[in-house]
């Protein structure tokens, strides 16, 4: 079963053919280059850049793909799928778009596919080869941790999820680019983040407080951890410009950035930065932890852009270790950010439950969620 | 004692209890309250009565309306203009009284406490009543109001439950806090007790907590939404990084039946259907990550300027050239927190010239 798969939903214009669980081309476009100018994601120039490039990245797509050395084209395939969200609207759109051109064109049955639910089969993606071979364990814990989401899933079956907490404001990614920000630095900034982080051994030095993890509920919320961050460098501000009779303060954005070539104060943002970070992931262990013991399930799988950082991976692999269970990750780099091979993967198992989109009318939902 | 459920009430019914001096226990916008009629003494014996009010304490009364309002206290134009902009809410206001209700309701400084409460139920009664009811919570001094009847029932012994006649019942009440009390009398405004919303003085709100930003947002929103536009209602927020905008945004979504609403930044803006009759599409955009305002107009988001869509701008400051099409546009409310300390925030609100010379006269001609 070939599948075309298309996904626009925020800074990548992304397409892949995939067969079964197999990915057997798969070409991104990434705008990140673009966007790092903006600061993050840029509503306008995302959408130009996805309409721009949409066409170029599913011909490439096309071109890359061989299967028993024959070329293969649009027709060819079974089944088109797209994000429908969640995501930026106008992204959305782009890809919806030109997803219903191509099934209207080609007479073929159109899958929406929820953006998470890409995230949650992204442990299951295999390379052309068909690895790795891992079997499918239901029921799982889903957790999904990226620039925009944040959610601990029941995956009970194929395509059957059951959301049992999400974030109440910000996402665990978001929370990291913006602390990354504070300190100075550019988008994205949770990779900037672990580094700094790994250079004084992930310690925890300042204690900044684990949200929400008293309310014995699976939902998380990081605003309150970036007021507290926010409130404790401004004070920390304050005091060193008494002392120095230099304001800081009047910057628009603190621009710690500025002070990082003085020794001391770049040991104190690494400290900060591993403390942060600290409290960030902490706080998803601790109610990954506490999901477990209400499901009283012990495997895992985790799908987002967060989860390229290896050292959550680590803790992930300790805490599963406790329950004897097993934690999966995406088994590729690639498939911890945005992609549409995850896409396809996805859509493979609705098209077996004959999940099809009717009449080609399909709206985009930015936020969409999944059920 | 008969009780009936709100939507059964018959006005007639409980108007009659009014007149005969009898003791109502009713929902109100904040707890449940007890009404009885204000002018009448041996009403307002009863009602102390069963609260074991020491007497000398003063009890606050419910007017219809600001007509209601004047005939009652002594009010200086100035003090009118802040209650306009506050009222009806969850506020009890206090004033030199003009002695038309019973002397037991007043302080020993002949102040009063009065409310216009924004209850439909109750303020349909007084105004038929045509006269102010009491306005206290029903529960015995010295103990906590009450959000339900039957909590209230459970506390009160047989000797109390046979001085109430009536007891509409409106199930659980939302946990809002009892009313703000505000005394205006002294040259200062003074906060005598806090409610759900505080404030400092017209424009300004304060916040103790997320759950207090969120009840203030729900406020301004209503007021706002009384009065009817042709264009969108554009809220714009500004404010440093943690201060609560979002938390303010969500109050605005919670008034429109959004529960979902998370930060918009990743994506820029996120579109919500509001269940809300007044309000058709709720658009939650966030500016941090733009750096130059030129840029700005390229958003796509002239296509949400119509009118029943509400717009929240977070990072305002940053909104630069496009302040001017919104304004040209949209109704705009510009909406400023600031941090007090590392949890208390302080609130402001500002209109556009126009919406705030609008926004009085509205008020002025009400017929609350």
């Amino acid at each position: 079963m070939l599948i075309l798969a298309i996904d626009t939903s925020a800074d990548e214009t992304a397409a892949a053919v995939t067969s079964e669980r197999k990915v057997l081309s798969n070409v991104r476009y990434s705008q990140i280059l673009l966007h790092k100018k903006w600061g993050g994601i840029y509503p306008s120039v995302a959408k130009r850049a996805h309409e721009e490039r949409i066409d170029w990245v599913v011909d490439e797509t096309f071109k890359k793909l061989k299967v028993k050395s024959e070329k293969l084209k649009v027709e060819d395939v079974d089944y088109i799928a797209v994000t429908q969200g969640p995501g930026l609207a106008v992204a959305l759109e782009v890809g919806i778009k030109k997803a219903v051109e191509l099934a209207k064109k080609y007479k073929k049955k159109l899958i929406s596919v929820n953006h998470l639910e890409g995230h949650i089969y992204s442990c299951f993606v295999q390379n052309s080869n068909g690895n790795p071979k891992r079997d499918f364990r239901f029921p799982y814990l889903a957790l999904i941790v990226s620039g925009g989401h944040t959610e601990i899933v029941l995956f009970k079956d194929q395509v059957d999820y059951k959301v049992l907490g999400e974030t109440r404001d910000d996402a665990a990614g978001e929370a990291l680019d913006k602390a990354a920000r504070m300190l100075g630095f550019g988008y994205p900034g949770g990779s900037v983040i672990e580094r700094l982080a790994s250079e004084v051994d992930n310690k925890d030095f300042f204690n900044f407080p684990r949200p929400m993890i008293k309310s014995n509920n699976l939902d998380f919320s990081f605003s309150g951890l970036k007021t507290s961050f926010y409130y404790f460098l401004h004070s920390r501000v304050i005091a060193r410009s008494k002392a120095t009779k230099q304001s800081h303060l009047r910057s628009p954005r603190p621009a710690f950035g500025g002070t990082r070539d003085d020794n001391n104060i770049a040991l104190d943002i690494r400290q900060l930065a591993s403390s942060f970070q600290e409290a960030v992931f902490e706080t998803l262990l601790i109610k990954t932890d506490l999901a477990i013991k209400q499901t009283t399930i012990n495997r895992i799988v985790v799908g987002g852009g967060v989860i390229a950082n290896l050292y959550l991976r680590k803790l992930l692999r300790i805490l599963v270790k406790k329950y004897r269970g097993e934690v999966l990750f995406p088994p590729f780099k690639y498939l911890t950010g945005d992609n549409a091979a995850m896409i396809g993967v996805a859509a493979n198992y609705k098209a077996k439950k004959r999940l099809f989109v009717k009449d080609f009318k399909l709206e985009r939902i930015p936020r969409l969620r999944l059920s | 004692m008969k009780i009936i459920p709100l939507e059964k009430a018959k006005m007639r019914e409980i108007l009659t209890v009014l007149n005969a001096g009898g003791l109502i226990v009713s929902p109100s916008d904040t707890v449940y309250g007890l009404l009885a009629d204000a002018t009448s003494e041996n009403a307002v014996q009863k009602l102390t009565q069963f609260k074991n009010r020491p007497p000398g304490k003063p009890i606050s009364v419910f007017v219809s309306d600001f007509s209601m309002l004047k005939e009652q206290v002594e009010i200086e134009k100035k003090q009118l203009r802040l209650l306009q902009e506050l009222l009806p809410g969850p506020f009890t206001v206090i004033l030199p009284s003009e002695h038309k209700v019973s002397p037991l309701l007043e302080s020993e400084k002949r102040t009063i406490g009065l409310r216009i409460p924004d209850y439909r139920f109750i303020k349909t009664l007084v105004r038929n009543f045509g006269k102010p009811v009491t306005a206290t919570s029903a529960n015995l001094a010295g103990r906590s109001p009450h959000y339900s009847v039957q909590s209230l029932l459970n506390e009160l012994p047989e000797n109390k439950k046979k001085l109430i006649d009536l007891i509409v019942d409106a199930g659980m009440l939302p946990r809002n806090k009892p009313s703000t009390i505000v005394d205006l009398t002294a040259p200062q405004i003074k906060i005598l007790r806090q409610g759900d919303i505080v404030f400092k003085d017209k424009k300004t709100y304060i916040s103790k907590s997320p759950a207090q930003t969120i009840k203030i947002a729900a406020f301004i929103l209503q007021k706002i939404l009384r009065e009817k536009s042709k264009k969108p209602l554009i809220f714009i927020l500004e404010g440093e990084l943690g201060v609560g905008k979002t938390v303010f945004v969500k109050g605005i979504g919670e008034f429109l039946g959004i529960k979902n609403i998370i930060s918009p930044t990743y994506v820029v803006y996120y579109e919500y259907v509001s269940i809300n009759q007044l309000i058709e599409t709720f658009v939650h955009v966030d500016l941090y990550n733009i750096q130059e305002a030129d840029e700005f107009k390229y958003l796509g988001l002239e296509k949400y300027l119509k009118k029943g869509n509400l717009l929240c701008f977070e990072w305002g400051e940053k909104a630069g050239e496009i302040i001017d099409l919104l304004k040209q546009k949209g109704k705009i409310a510009y909406v400023r927190i600031r941090y007090i300390s590392e949890k208390k925030r302080e609130i402001t609100i500002r209109f556009g010239q126009s919406q705030m010379s609008k926004l009085k006269s509205q008020n002025q001609n009400s017929k609350l």
